[in-house]
């Protein structure tokens, strides 16, 4: 198990390697004159600010020499100071966000990271459940309904979903509201008396003993949260119902029965275990629909997230913070499946000790 | 003597979309204590269904157990409820299947599927049911058997693994072991081992065993008593050397005429049964051999012949048995 995960966790910086190839490709579709917009900060006046940009680092260089700038940084043989990088944290500068893209990702990402993890309850916890509580009873009433919820769940669009939300429960009903917090909260979270630990409004609320506001918090956070969650939660859901069925009609589930362990013990110690294999391999690439799902979901609940900073960079054409987003993106995700393969082998014998 | 089990016309279907397969059709059998029965049939003979039955293994639905009584120790275990039966399992009635590789939990330790059982059964602790397991692993000879709880399911060969079947099964020492085809899936020498092997226990321990086979080659020297089965129905069933020498039906005959003789001095080619197996979804109301049988007369065609004695320990379900029973005692059919 050790050797495969060092193994795994070596193959790790080439992947991460690939990523940066990729999005360094797509920068070569542009001219020096466009890429030097990576660094501007302000509208340039001149010809010759832009030129000084593309002198600056480097951006007319052969490629190679450029992705080694992008990466690691250049030094500006006149002032003797390293300027760009991604890995010094220069990703750019963000026209959208008139600020540093790394700035940006930095102050929106624990918004959307806070959504994601809320939205892996249900998806996990109610996908799994529902799924197994579907096998169990394949055929009869509560499979078939929750056959039809996963049906719809899986096929209405996120935008349609979200809108309905927003008219049913925001407009209609008034249960719910869009945005982060309250205006009443929104500015005693910026005040001295209140500290944001971790820039997750839930947990920081939770620990500065503010009851009120993690209610406030989580209220907002219920459409987007219902809106993101549905698709994956449908396919958490199909997969686990799938692969239970699938483990139900396994001779080793006749052994267990012949011994006559209780049927809990059947389904949860023997069915449920391995049915659950798969159902990890599936879990990984939730993040990878969530982190897809964020952009419309923030977007229309106006929830300061990364999926609304992609948005907005997007209508705007502000090609430097997609391309930061797609970046952090590929980062997550690589992180993600790494968690995957490592809690793969755990559940998996047959993995760990070949 | 009472038998230890005593099977009385069991009848169990199948409510399927495509209809009703008519699985066992009333059969009745008897095992005594320390006994060795088996019974034989091809695939679908509802050999498996029948043993499956009496300790509520049928999955249902669509399974059903439509009529029978199953008599042990004073009960009838059909009506019994889940738990009952469940209690019964595995404690007294236990059973080993056909395919070892797929049988065991690929994702449990071979020491938790071992102790389980125990802890449930005969309420050991954990401790007292690994020494237990390891004790019953010790007895079907895996090497090591201390060092190898922790192990997983793969990390044994085949063989090994049909022997971590049986020191399972009989770890909470059952009266009736079960025994579905348990060597089909493995190659003919560890075949001959695990044979032997249940023989050694089966002195040892003194439980009755019910082997399911399709092969009569492989029972013919092990079992006391023989029910040949075909189409859900127990066709000739008696004495194991009744049933070799006075066959009296004619698939009985078929069964043995397909065997290879290994000392066979001409070279012919190996008889088969002429014919397709029979189709499980009618209702069977005349003889079911009769579509393949070379005996086959005009009633055959229209009533379905009960199962008759026609020696001590020895019945038939024939019209034609007396006609099937002198040409096999003329001429013998080799055993």
């Amino acid at each position: 198990m050790t050797t495969y995960i060092i193994r795994r966790l070596l193959i790790m910086p080439i992947t991460l390697m690939g990523v940066t190839f990729l999005i360094f490709a797509m920068m070569q579709i542009l001219g020096p004159v466009e890429r030097s917009a990576l660094y501007v900060r302000d509208v340039p006046k001149t010809e010759n600010q832009i030129n000084a940009i593309i002198q600056r680092y480097g951006l007319a260089d052969p490629v190679h020499l450029q992705y080694w700038y992008w990466l690691v940084g250049r030094r500006d043989p006149q002032t003797d100071e390293v300027v760009g990088g991604i890995l010094r944290g220069d990703l750019g500068f963000s026209r959208t966000g008139r600020e540093p893209v790394i700035e940006m990702l930095q102050r929106r990402f624990p918004a959307t990271l806070e959504l994601a993890l809320w939205s892996m309850i249900p998806i996990i916890v109610g996908g799994i459940w529902m799924g197994i509580k579907a096998a169990l009873n394949h055929n009869k009433p509560i499979d078939q309904i929750s056959r039809i919820f996963a049906t719809l769940g899986w096929s209405i669009p996120t935008f349609v979903l979200g809108l309905l939300l927003l008219l049913v429960f925001y407009a209609r009903l008034g249960w719910f509201a869009p945005g982060r917090l309250s205006t009443q909260f929104a500015l005693e979270v910026t005040r001295p008396g209140f500290t944001q630990y971790t820039k997750m409004m839930t947990v920081d609320a939770l620990l500065n003993l503010r009851i009120d506001i993690f209610l406030d918090a989580l209220n907002h956070m219920v459409m987007p949260i219902i809106t993101l969650a549905v698709i994956q939660w449908a396919l958490l859901l199909r997969v686990t119902r799938s692969s239970m069925l699938e483990e139900m009609r396994q001779d080793y589930v006749r052994t267990a029965r012949s011994k006559g362990l209780r049927e809990r013990t059947v389904v949860n110690r023997h069915i449920r275990r391995n049915a659950l294999i798969p159902v990890v391999t599936i879990a990984g690439a939730t993040l990878a629909g969530l982190m897809n799902g964020v952009v419309v979901t923030e977007t229309i609940f106006n929830y300061p997230g990364l999926g609304q900073m992609a948005a907005e960079a997007a209508v705007t054409l502000d090609v430097i913070t997609m391309l930061g987003f797609a970046l952090f993106n590929g980062i997550l995700f690589i992180g993600a499946y790494l968690i995957v393969d490592i809690l793969y082998v755990v559940i998996d014998p047959r993995i760990r000790l070949s | 003597m009472a038998p230890l089990l005593d099977v009385r016309n069991l009848v169990t279907r199948f409510y399927t979309e495509d209809g009703v397969v008519y699985a066992v059709n009333g059969i009745s059998y008897t095992l005594d204590e320390g006994e060795s029965m088996a019974i034989v049939g091809e695939s679908g003979s509802g050999k498996s269904v029948g043993v499956m039955s009496i300790i509520g293994l049928i999955p249902s639905p669509p399974g059903k157990i439509e009529a029978g009584e199953v008599w042990y120790t004073g009960r009838d275990l059909l009506k019994l409820n889940q738990e009952e039966l469940r209690q019964l399992r595995g404690n007294e009635i236990a059973m080993i299947f056909q395919d070892p590789m797929t049988s065991l939990n690929p994702v449990l330790t071979v020491g938790l599927q071992m102790t389980e059982s125990l802890e449930l059964h005969l309420n050991m602790s954990n401790a007292q049911a690994k020494e237990r397991a390891v004790e019953m692993l010790q007895l079907v000879g895996i090497p090591n058997a201390a060092d190898r709880l922790e192990d997983y399911p793969h990390q044994f060969s085949g063989g090994q693994r049909q022997r971590l079947m049986i020191a399972m099964a009989l770890s909470c020492n059952p009266s009736i072991l079960i025994a579905d085809e348990p060597t089909t899936a493995l190659d003919v020498t560890i075949q001959a081992q695990i044979i032997e092997l249940v023989q050694k226990l089966q002195k040892e321990l003194g439980m009755a065993i019910i082997w399911i086979t399709h092969d009569l080659g492989v029972v013919a020297g092990m079992v006391q008593k023989l029910a040949v089965m075909y189409a859900g129905f127990i066709v000739e069933y008696g004495a194991v050397d009744n049933l070799y020498k006075h066959t009296s039906h004619p698939y009985t005959m078929g069964l043995l005429n397909s065997i290879p003789k290994v000392d066979a001095k001409e070279r012919t080619r190996l008889a088969s049964i002429e014919g397709l197996p029979p189709d499980l979804l009618m209702e069977p109301k005349s003889c079911p051999f009769a579509p393949r049988c070379t005996f086959a007369v005009e009633q055959c065609w229209v009533e379905n012949p009960p199962l008759i004695q026609v020696a001590p320990a020895h019945s038939a379900a024939c019209w034609r048995w007396e006609a099937v029973r002198s040409q096999t005692t003329e001429v013998g059919v080799a055993a």
